[in-house]
């Protein structure tokens, strides 16, 4: 029967004791980590951004630049594919043993297509948060129109009753 | 799903069906003469069955192959991506919350004045009660 003690917790509850009498006693949580750490051995970073494909060490095909065409490259990186697995199946036929280089092109195209549309991302964050923003100014014009029309009639029906108390 | 995750499913699948086909193809192909050398190479147990389904499979899985590249191409037509990329996102995005500022502002003030509104009333009524509560005699 195998026996597995948990680990203790660690050992700094022992500084909370006075906690509810003296909030003041006890040490701050730390502030957020920032950069680059290491967890279990691996290392992380909490800057998110997508490494660029000349740091994985992968060639770029389609050309760089601050505005790029993603639907026209998008095309012409398919197109280049379909020729490539064509090319592969002419090889297999002709000259069976060069396949690796044609596989190597293909799976290098590949790879750019999904760098690609994993580079549209930030673009579909800065539009969803315009649709929601959008939508929320919609909420609240319609909101102030409700609340008009309701004084509207509040005061509408505090004439009427005066008019007729006044009748009596 | 949204279009993104889409185009990446269709990647992966144009994938699959590739290296299906190369595979198939690889693995399925029968025997075929090298050289004037070696003799032809031995007639295989269910010749005619064997060749016909070995002979509509490549028709079936090209077709397949490109029938998912054109919808890959539908897919990035489809593409909701407006000209001016990021700048102009920004800066709607900065127009947009402006707006939003202002039209809560304003909903703030309507709602401060419903709510005063809403307090005047509750004492008319509470007084016009009153006074309907005293004037009236008991039976």
């Amino acid at each position: 029967m195998a026996t597995a003690t948990y680990p203790p917790p660690p050992p700094y509850y022992r500084l909370y004791k006075d906690y509810l009498q003296n909030p003041k006693s006890a040490p701050e949580p730390l502030p957020p980590i920032e950069g680059t750490y290491i967890c279990f051995g691996g290392n992380y970073t909490t800057d998110d951004v997508l490494p660029s494909l000349e740091e994985q060490g992968v060639r770029q095909l389609y050309p760089t630049g601050p505005n790029i065409d993603y639907k026209k490259e998008l095309r012409s990186l398919n197109k280049e594919l379909q020729l490539h697995i064509l090319e592969l199946a002419d090889v297999l036929v002709e000259r069976p043993s060069q396949y690796a280089r044609r596989v190597e092109d293909i799976s290098l195209i590949f790879k750019n297509l999904h760098h690609l549309l994993n580079s549209l991302r930030p673009h579909q964050a800065r539009a969803t948060l315009i649709h929601i923003l959008e939508l929320q100014i919609q909420r609240r014009k319609q909101a102030v129109e409700d609340i008009k029309r309701r004084r509207e009639e509040a005061q509408k029906l505090l004439k009427e009753s005066l008019t007729t108390l006044e009748e009596h | 799903m949204d279009i993104i995750s889409q185009l990446q499913e269709q990647v992966n699948s144009i994938a699959a069906l590739a290296f299906n086909t190369i595979g198939t193809m690889q693995r399925d192909a029968p025997p075929v003469r090298l050289s004037a050398n070696y003799p032809e190479p031995p007639p295989s147990a269910n010749p005619t069955e064997e060749t016909a389904i070995f002979s509509e499979q490549p028709k079936l899985m090209s077709a397949a192959l490109v029938k998912a590249a054109k919808q890959f191409d539908a897919l990035v037509a489809a593409l909701p991506i407006s000209e001016g990329g990021e700048e102009a996102q920004l800066k709607k995005i900065a127009d947009l919350q402006a707006e939003n500022d202002a039209v809560g502002q304003d909903l703030q003030k309507q709602l401060e004045a419903a709510e005063k509104e809403l307090k005047l009333v509750q004492e008319l009524f509470s007084q016009a009660s009153d006074g309907c509560l005293n004037l009236k005699m008991p039976d």
